[in-house]
């Protein structure tokens, strides 16, 4: 599970507040980092989409945050400093083994090879 | 001299290879179809391999035999993979049979090829040999009454006050048509229960009623007789007589004249069956309850030419068919009035269980819990049971859809919902490309491939509103029980899309013909190694498959050919446990929108990829069928517009674009 990736998942357990169930917390017990392709454009069209609280936190609870600011550079579509350091903690850093955790209602969800079990049983669906 | 026995040549590999194929085909024929074939020259060929059962056309064939010879007659037995044809002088048969013995030719409908295997057969009666078979069910009693008794009941018939058909054309001679017991009614095609006519039956047909009785054609006794009386030129349209209104042996005599009635299955089948004067039409079971009979009207029937009268299926192309001019014939058609409402496992054509299924409309669950029941027991154990072969049949995208995301903008955000076994995760670099799936198994092969996915359920997809440019869902939303539920899937993607976002729907279609064209689902009769999902004819032929792929791969065919489905209802009855579901017949059309389609699981690899010992069986070994289990997917297939229309419900979203694509509905949805 990359960052990005993890940037677009919430928690859906029933009962959870609008919003209370983003940013999960990431509980890491392995953590990969690979070499993906620097694409200047496309990290350039990502950062808009991307929660970018959300990211840092994310960034930090697994030790990759090196020093991203807190704030948006301006034209950062232009910055390669800035958008070779966002592309690695988007898509380079990758979470294969831990748990994912509802901020609201502390339901954990594990994460096996890369791959998050988000599946709620029936009483907890809403 | 033997033919086949040239004992001084020196054989190389090629020619000891056509030698055992050819052998196969021998014993082939004679293990199964009871066709002996000798050794020494005769006028009449056998060719394996040649036949309309595995899609040779009669064209093609006609064309290479009659290049050997004088073509006395060609006989192609529907459903068979074998032909004979038979030539003016052996000379003929022998140049032919030197032509075309490993002859491989590529079949003109599918552009495969296959190779022929000839061999030499004696002088037989083609009679013997080809008989459609009737459809199941369907029984023939010949001279059931004398001539005597035949003019007694002719006679006695007053058509003073015959009823008159409503809305008969007036300008046509319509039948003429009585009834008697109960009054049957042309308006809803059934009787009027509550008012029996009074006299019953009439006398006349006591004698014959009791002899069917005692010699057990029928079970009970009719209480309503439709006496219909044909002119030449006339018939009646194709029908099934209505379920609820007759109970289940329908017996019809013919007197006066012989006819041809026409019986056609579902699936497009057809058997013309002869019914000659004075015999008995014994309709039980499949051929009362599914398939439609009816008369053409025309003046002269086809029928065999060789003197007496021939009983039973009428087979076309013998070579020894000739025209019949029609006379006028009656029948008595006696029928016993249903007072339960029918039961029958032909729900598709049956007026008592459709009428259920509507009362519950649009769904046949009433809660939702039934649907996840269901939804778990045909959808998602499944998957995770077939994970591995499934994905390894999964590997062609579909053009239609790699168009949708390679136009999508560089850096867009889309979701696979559903996305199996990754299929579409990969196939635009530009893009960055979430799955998820119901089934671990499949969202593990998505992990090995190196793509992001995670397991979830597509009613409840834990992704936050309007982050995603696109989202696609192919073949998924056809897995949900319930009208609701299958709107909750659809909304669901409308919420990860944000303003402006687009997504692509591919949902089974109902029709899977569709503007004359055949979808690639109906059109592929083989199995190519891997390729396809698995196949069922209902004819089982798999002793020719491997001659006729001829790759010796492992992945031996003949698991396909051997089952089939009616054997699977048998063996895995235990799986089908609801019975209102149908079990669909995979490659043919859909009867019913809501059914269960079969995956036959095979290979040598079990759900987790794991390798177990290979199965070494003979080919085309009959024990394969109890090792490759069967497994029953749900589907609701969808009608012309019926995912538009429910598309349409939603107020977030327009619908951008509407299609039909190789037996699929589609939309392209944008979320406003």
């Amino acid at each position: 599970m990359k960052l990005l990736t993890h940037n677009m998942l919430t928690s859906h357990v029933r009962g959870v507040r609008p919003g209370g169930g983003f940013p999960l917390r990431i509980q890491a017990t392995e953590v990969k980092v690979n070499n993906v392709d620097f694409n200047q454009e496309f990290v350039a069209r990502m950062i808009p989409k991307v929660e970018w609280g959300a990211l840092l936190e994310a960034a930090e609870s697994l030790g990759h945050l090196s020093d991203l600011p807190h704030q948006l550079p301006p034209e950062y579509e232009n910055n390669e400093d800035f958008l070779r350091k966002v592309h690695h903690v988007l898509l380079e850093v990758e979470v294969m083994e831990g748990i994912l955790k509802c901020p609201d209602s502390g339901r954990e969800f594990p994460i096996t090879k890369g791959i998050p079990n988000m599946l709620l049983s029936e009483e907890e669906e809403t | 001299m033997d033919s086949t026995d040239q004992s001084n040549l020196k054989r190389n590999k090629s020619e000891k290879k056509l030698l055992r194929k050819q052998i196969k085909a021998r014993n082939t024929l004679m293990r199964h179809e009871g066709i002996e074939c000798v050794s020494h020259t005769t006028q009449s060929l056998v060719v394996a391999n040649g036949g309309l059962g595995n899609g040779v056309n009669r064209h093609q064939l006609l064309r290479l035999v009659e290049e050997c010879g004088l073509v006395e007659a060609l006989l192609m037995p529907p459903n068979k993979p074998y032909s004979f044809v038979k030539y003016g002088s052996t000379e003929e048969a022998k140049k032919a049979y030197d032509t075309l013995n490993g002859k491989e030719i590529t079949l003109e409908d599918s552009n495969e090829n296959v190779t022929l295997y000839v061999n030499f057969v004696e002088k037989v009666h083609w009679e013997d040999i080809i008989p459609i078979s009737l459809p199941p069910g369907l029984m023939m009693v010949e001279e059931l009454v004398s001539p005597e008794e035949e003019q007694k009941m002719l006679e006695s018939i007053d058509w003073t006050e015959n009823e008159v058909i409503q809305n008969a054309q007036k300008s046509l001679k319509h039948r003429r048509v009585k009834h008697f017991g109960y009054e049957f009614r042309y308006d809803n095609n059934n009787v009027d229960k509550d008012k029996p006519l009074p006299g019953g039956l009439p006398e006349i047909c006591n004698t014959l009623l009791e002899t069917c009785l005692k010699q057990g054609y029928i079970k009970h006794k009719p209480d309503q007789l439709t006496i219909n009386q044909y002119e030449p030129g006339q018939g009646i349209p194709p029908h099934i007589d209505t379920h609820s209104a007759f109970e289940d042996e329908i017996i019809s005599l013919s007197l006066g004249a012989e006819i041809v009635m026409d019986f056609k299955h579902p699936d497009g089948r057809t058997v013309a069956v002869m019914l000659p004067q004075r015999s008995l039409l014994v309709m039980t079971g499949e051929s009362r309850y599914l398939w439609t009979h009816g008369i053409t009207p025309r003046k002269f029937d086809i029928v065999h030419a060789s003197g007496r009268q021939k009983v039973g299926s009428v087979t076309p192309d013998v070579g020894d068919l000739t025209l019949n001019r029609r006379g006028t014939r009656t029948s008595f058609t006696f029928r016993k009035v249903r007072r339960c409402p029918c039961n029958c496992t032909y729900p598709s054509v049956c007026d008592s269980q459709q009428g259920h299924q509507r009362e519950e409309a649009p769904s046949f669950h009433h809660s939702e819990t039934e649907a996840s029941k269901l939804e778990q027991e045909y959808v998602h154990k499944v998957y995770e049971e077939i994970a591995t072969h499934f994905s390894n049949t999964r590997h062609s995208p579909w053009p239609q859809i790699v168009e949708f995301l390679r136009t999508l903008p560089k850096g867009s955000i889309v979701a696979d919902i559903g996305c199996g076994n990754g299929k579409y995760l990969g196939i635009n670099k530009d893009l960055y490309m979430i799955g998820c799936d119901r089934s671990q198994n499949l969202v593990d092969i998505c992990g090995e491939k190196k793509f992001q996915a995670f397991v979830c359920d597509a009613l409840s997809v834990p992704v936050r509103n309007s982050s995603c440019d696109a989202c696609i869902s192919i073949a998924v939303i056809h897995h949900f029980s319930t009208a609701e539920r299958r709107l909750a899937a659809v909304r669901e993607l409308a919420r990860l899309l944000r303003p402006g976002g687009k997504a692509l729907i591919y949902v089974w279609a109902m029709e899977q013909e569709y503007n004359k064209q055949k979808s690639k689902y109906l059109k592929e009769k083989r199995a190519s190694k891997g390729k396809e999902e698995e196949i069922n004819t209902d004819v089982a032929w798999g002793l020719f498959c491997d001659q006729m792929h001829d790759n010796g791969s492992q992945h031996s065919t003949c698991s396909d050919h051997v089952l089939n489905d009616s054997k699977d209802k048998g063996s895995n009855a235990k799986q089908v446990i609801n019975s209102k579901l149908p079990v669909h017949t995979n490659r043919t059309s859909f009867h019913s929108q809501d059914v269960l389609v079969p995956w036959h699981l095979k290979g040598d690899t079990n759900k987790k990829g794991e390798c177990v010992k290979a199965l070494q069986l003979p080919a085309g070994s009959k024990e394969l069928q109890e090792f490759s289990p069967v497994f029953h997917r749900y589907y609701h297939v969808f009608c012309e517009g019926e995912l538009e229309a429910a598309c349409k419900t939603l107020a977030c979203i327009r619908i951008q674009k509407s299609y039909y694509d190789q037996g699929n509905w589609c939309v392209v949805l944008e979320k406003q």
